[in-house]
């Protein structure tokens, strides 16, 4: 029936795609369970569960099997590799005891008049052709091995005169001797390290250019860059002592900035002494003036004269007799001018001047 | 006698060859390359075709007779309940199921287990009654 073999189709086309189960013998399985499909059509069914149809499949396959184990038995038995019709049928009866055939108990049959074959004669008079739906290829595909050529089919000549040249040909001596390599690698590393250390000598260099660039802005002198010392610039420093590049240590006569013990009053002074270009650039309201002095770090200390109010708790005495008075007066008769930035940076030097010992550490 | 039985057993033979011809103009619904598969898979070595072909037509017949015997169990199965008037009495699509399969599979393999337990039943039971006549044989002689 159509409609049966297609419906049973459509539900082996779903099925042969879950079952992944079998591992190699699937083609075989997928065209033993189409023409099962088939012949279920031809019986009667319109359609079928895809598990009955895997069960019947594998009973079909398993009966094919056994018919084939069993005549090869019978030509075994008879001292024969290759079946012949007679121990077909002889397996044949012995797969069909079960059902029964005609002629069965007959102690004296001869096989040709068997009844199994009268009853598959029978089937095939009276049973429908129908033939496989597709076309199966030969299978399994038996796969032609790759064959080493000989001597003679590569044109080389065999290594001595004992071997012949229609002897399969050695394989390529790559393969099995082994050749150091070496890494070439080696002198490139150091001229890598070099070409990197210079390369950061470089950068350093042009760092400390542009930063003396932007202290001379003002000044018109123009500085010449520094010419490479390991990259460090000893000559240069600017105002900020933390912008300053790092100096090894003597290399530079540092003034002691900062002491946790006080002993003078110069000493405590030092960071007001720091800021008060910066204080007085921001009064003046420009920054370039804060870097635009050109100081080494100090030694000589100019002169400040601060006056606080009641509540505060340092008092700082004028260091030297330099007449600065005049600045620092401005500096405190402006007090009522300043922004609150101005005034909070104040506060802040103020705190700062209380806990010397959070100077030394900054 | 002799003669007979050897015309006989020539019939038999012609028969069977022209059975084997006749098989080559039925194309069997099982393809040639699977049977020949399976079978070489087990050992079965023959070069001539039309012995495949009586393998596949016999699987073939087999197959048939199963879906027959499961076909007859799903009717069954249809016919005999009518509870409901409501569906369609004698629902008309014939599907093969998992039960009528195992059911009609199983008739083929009842007397093959069955008859191996009632042979070695039967053999042992023999076995061990002639003992015991053996026995009481000796035991009448003794007493005797």
């Amino acid at each position: 029936m159509s409609d049966g073999g297609r419906e049973s189709g459509t539900d082996n086309q779903t099925s042969s795609k879950k079952s992944k189960v079998s591992g190699g013998d699937e083609f075989g399985r997928a065209i033993a369970k189409i023409a099962v499909t088939q012949i279920c059509g031809s019986t009667g069914f319109h359609s079928s569960h895809p598990s009955a149809l895997d069960a019947l499949a594998d009973v079909a396959i398993r009966y094919i099997s056994d018919l084939g184990k069993a005549a090869n038995f019978y030509a075994n038995l008879s001292g024969r590799t290759s079946s012949n019709v007679f121990d077909v049928i002889q397996g044949l009866e012995d797969l069909g005891l079960s059902q029964g055939f005609s002629g069965a108990s007959d102690i004296h049959r001869c096989l040709a008049s068997s009844g199994v074959v009268r009853e598959i004669g029978q089937f095939v008079n009276t049973a429908e052709e129908v033939p496989f739906a597709w076309p199966v290829p030969r299978f399994p595909i038996a796969r032609i091995p790759k064959q080493t050529s000989s001597f003679a089919q590569i044109g080389e000549a065999p290594a001595g005169n004992h071997i012949p040249n229609w002897l399969p040909a050695f394989p390529d001596p790559h393969t099995y001797i082994h050749t150091p390599v070496w890494n070439e690698r080696a002198t490139d590393l150091r001229t890598d390290k070099i070409e990197q250390a210079r390369q950061r000598r470089k950068a350093e260099r042009s760092l400390l250019s542009l930063q003396q660039r932007l202290a001379c802005n003002a000044t018109a002198e123009f500085m010449p860059a520094i010419d490479g010392d390991a990259g460090k610039g000893k000559e240069i420093v600017t105002n900020n002592p933390f912008l300053a590049p790092p100096l090894p240590y003597g290399e530079k006569e540092v003034s002691e900035i900062v002491m946790p013990k006080v002993d003078a009053d110069e000493k405590k002074l030092s960071v007001l002494e720091t800021f008060a270009p910066a204080i007085e650039a921001a009064k003046n309201g420009s920054l370039t003036s804060l870097i635009s002095e050109e100081r080494v770090l100090p030694s000589e200390r100019p002169m400040v004269h601060f006056k606080f109010g009641i509540h505060s708790k340092s008092i700082v005495a004028p260091l030297s007799s330099k007449a600065q008075n005049a600045k620092t007066d401005s500096w405190f008769l402006r007090d009522d001018e300043k922004d609150d930035k101005k005034r909070r940076a104040e506060m802040i030097l103020k705190e700062a001047m209380e806990n010397p010992q959070e100077l030394a550490q900054l | 006698m002799n003669s007979s039985s050897g015309e006989g057993r020539h019939d038999d033979d012609s028969a069977l060859a022209e059975f084997l011809a006749s098989l080559m103009d039925y194309t069997p619904t099982i393809p040639d390359e699977l049977v020949e598969h399976y079978l070489s898979r087990s050992g079965f070595h023959c070069p001539d075709l039309r012995l495949t072909r009586l393998v596949a037509v016999a699987a073939q017949k087999f197959i048939s007779e199963v879906a027959s015997d499961a076909l007859q169990h799903c009717k069954a199965r249809q016919a005999a309940p009518v509870k409901d008037k409501s569906k369609q009495p004698k629902d008309k699509r014939l599907v093969l199921t998992m039960e009528d399969l195992s059911k009609a599979l199983r008739e083929v393999r009842k007397l093959t287990v069955s008859s191996i337990y009632f042979f070695e039943v039967t053999f042992f039971g023999i076995l061990i009654y002639c003992l015991l006549i053996e026995k009481k044989k000796k035991f009448v002689m003794i007493k005797v």
